[in-house]
């Protein structure tokens, strides 16, 4: 027997659109909600502009030479030392963060007192929120003196190796400071993403781990690690992104040079795409270096928004497992 | 096949000593745990004391190789072979523990003992560099004349136009997600994450190409607001988001069962109910921006007056007071720079405090 028919069956899709009022909301909701949308597209569109018409006048040069000469007739211009910087920087960063982060969210996880865990994820999260600014400037005053006698120490005794040379006898401003002004951006966001994800291992494995005899380094090794795999690379990613993008940190401690340097990394001098924006800016000549401006940040945006989707895909997916 | 337990087997089991993790280590261990904690400390308080070494280089080069071994060869005499990678995790661990103290406190304490010469005196506390501005002032002027209060009125009225502009939608954004529910979620979500990934040098680039270079406005704190609104707008998306998240179904389709529309629903029963969560989801988005420098750069570029029309003039912030005077060749302009990097950072911890206290306050009550 079933029951009578109300006269107006509402189901709640419908009950949505069916008042004046809810359309309006609706609309105006979803149309704030595609902002996103638009910015990244603007941003996208504008900048794309700017590079279009770098590429056109400079041709490929404009990404594979290194060269800045914009005030004379025959502008020229080439920002591969800045991309190639840039990476470099990240580089030396990630080599820094990545088991400095790991190694801290494993400690956060699995080896500290719960009173100790709870300051140390404080202190990780004080770190995240240390403006760039003002890491600039403690590493500009406090850092670069001691680092500088370190690379001199490194490139007496190490020397040898070629990442370790040093030419000009000259250790301010190296790809090695910027790198690890950088690393200290990125170990807070590394650690936040690792931490959580170790945090959620199962303690049924962990138990059934140490149960079977397993040691702290066999647990991490084949239960810990694998099961939060996935996390650990999308929040290596998340602060890679952030890395790529840095600006003013960088500005204060490397010296901005347009030659590539490959792989001196106690050598003075280095490139970084974001940091040339901010340097040039100033006392950029006329519309047509501007546009070049635009065009390097268009080239900046590009990686950066490839690199967090990757991240961001990655971490989700994780997440859903 | 079932093990029949007869006592002859129970009684064997017995005969062995089971291990007992809380009783008193044997000496031996003792011996070797302390031999291990205390033999690379004290190796190193001699080298510093009888050689020339210097402090830092005696503590990487050679600290920290010996506290691996002696802990490697402790845990092996202990353990066995599987101690050996436990002792390196484990002293690796605290060393990258300690690393990250060091960094903090080392930023935080230079920022305490450099800004306070700028905002204490002989004369005591120094109100003025707080409330006066950089008018007259030049970089060699004493440090009792002048201040950043040109630069602290900027910072808030940037930080109120971006917010202004940043929250309502940010709040909407996480609506549409919540609440509508509409067919684009995924995208709308994918849209936002990719944003949170825009670097802030880009966001002033775009700002500054789409409303400055094209002559609609001119470098002002409308201009810096904008940018900063773009940085603004995915972090409070997000935690707004969340915090949607966690409020009742019930409650919903409770409001919807008697008979209010939808937007009646967001507006009378989810907000209202997620009012703390949304004050967190705002204060949030303001520290993420208030200390980014590079967008204001070529946004609102700088002023030593205290400039009160958003729309039309270059006006100072805060970030920006501290890279012009870092760049002055003067003792002076650099502790300024200084006051202004703490006056700053106790900006930015004054409100990630409030948010988590705040979000704490939730957490209680809806337990």
């Amino acid at each position: 027997m079933s029951l009578p028919r109300t006269e107006v069956q509402r189901d709640l899709k419908s009950a949505a659109t069916s008042h004046t009022g809810d359309r309006l909301f609706n609309r105006s909701v979803t149309l704030a909600a595609f902002t996103a949308l638009i910015v990244l597209a603007g941003i996208a569109t504008f900048l794309g502009f700017s590079a279009v018409e770098a590429l056109r006048t400079q041709g490929l040069d404009f990404l594979f030479t290194t060269e800045w000469s914009v005030d004379q007739a025959d502008p020229k211009a080439g920002i591969w030392g800045m991309l190639y910087g840039s990476v470099l920087l990240s580089v030396i960063g990630l080599v820094i963060a990545i088991p400095a982060s790991l190694l801290l969210s494993v400690f956060i996880v699995f080896l500290a007192p719960r009173r100790l865990a709870r300051v140390m994820t404080n202190v990780v999260d004080l770190m995240a929120a240390i403006p760039s600014i003002i890491l600039g400037l403690w590493a500009f005053y406090l850092l670069t003196p001691p680092a500088e006698e370190w690379q001199f120490l490194l490139n007496k005794y190490l020397g040898w190796i070629p990442i370790f040379q040093n030419d000009s006898g000259n250790f301010n401003g190296t790809p090695f400071i910027a790198g690890f002004v950088l690393a200290i951006m990125m170990i807070p966001i590394i650690t936040s993403v690792s931490r959580e994800v170790l945090g959620r291992t199962p303690p049924d494995l962990i138990n059934a781990a140490e149960a079977l005899g397993c040691s702290l380094w066999t647990m991490l090794r084949y239960v810990a690690l694998p099961y939060g795999r996935g996390g650990i690379v999308g929040g290596i990613m998340l602060g890679l992104g952030r890395a790529l993008g840095e600006t003013i940190a960088i500005f204060f401690v490397l010296k901005l040079v347009f030659d590539t340097n490959w792989y001196k990394i106690i050598e003075s001098g280095g490139g970084s795409v974001a940091t040339l924006i901010v340097a040039t800016f100033g006392e950029v000549s006329g519309p047509y270096e501007l546009n070049l401006l635009l065009a390097a940040g268009f080239f900046l945006f590009v990686g950066t928004l490839i690199v967090n989707v990757l991240a961001n895909l990655i971490v989700q997916r994780t997440g859903k497992m | 096949m079932t093990q029949v337990l007869d006592r002859e087997r129970i009684a064997e089991w017995l005969q062995q000593t089971p291990q007992r993790p809380w009783t008193k280590k044997p000496v031996r261990l003792q011996s070797w745990i302390a031999l291990a904690a205390l033999a690379p400390a004290i190796i190193v308080a001699l080298l510093f004391t009888y050689t020339d070494l210097p402090g830092p280089v005696l503590m990487v080069v050679v600290y920290l190789p010996l506290q691996l071994v002696a802990s490697g060869v402790a845990a092996f005499a202990t353990k066995g072979r599987q101690g050996v990678a436990d002792s390196v995790i484990i002293v690796n661990a605290i060393g990258a523990t300690i690393f990250s103290f060091v960094i903090l406190f080392s930023v935080l304490g230079s920022l305490i003992v450099r800004g306070i010469e700028a905002l204490w005196g002989e004369d005591g506390f120094r109100s003025s560099f707080l409330f006066q501005n950089n008018v007259y002032i030049n970089p060699s002027t004493p440090l009792e004349y002048g201040g950043l209060g040109h630069a602290i009125v900027g910072t808030l009225m940037i930080v109120l136009i971006a917010s202004l502009i940043a929250v309502p939608i940010g709040i909407a954004t996480a609506i549409y997600i919540t609440e509508v529910r509409g067919r684009a979620v995924p995208y709308v979500r994918f849209f936002v994450q990719a944003m949170s990934g825009i670097p802030s040098i880009v966001a002033g680039l775009f700002i500054l190409t789409v409303l400055i270079v094209s002559g609609a406005i001119g470098q002002s704190a409308f201009a810096g607001g904008l940018a900063y609104a773009i940085l603004m707008l995915p972090t409070v998306a997000r935690t707004a988001e969340e915090v949607l998240r966690l409020i009742p179904e019930d409650l919903r389709t409770g409001a919807l069962a008697l008979g209010s529309t939808r937007a009646r629903v967001v507006f009378r029963v989810v907000i209202p109910a997620a009012k703390t969560g949304i004050i967190t989801a705002i204060i949030l988005g303001v520290a993420r921006v208030i200390g980014e420098t590079a967008p204001l750069l070529l946004t609102s570029l700088k002023s030593d007056q205290t400039i009160l029309n958003p729309l039309s003039d270059p006006i100072a912030a805060l970030p920006t007071y501290i890279f012009d005077n870092v760049a002055l060749p003067y003792p002076g302009a650099v502790t300024r720079a200084w006051g202004a990097a703490l006056v700053l950072m106790i900006i930015v911890l004054l409100l990630f405090t409030l948010a988590r206290i705040i979000g704490q306050d939730r957490l209680n009550k809806s337990r």
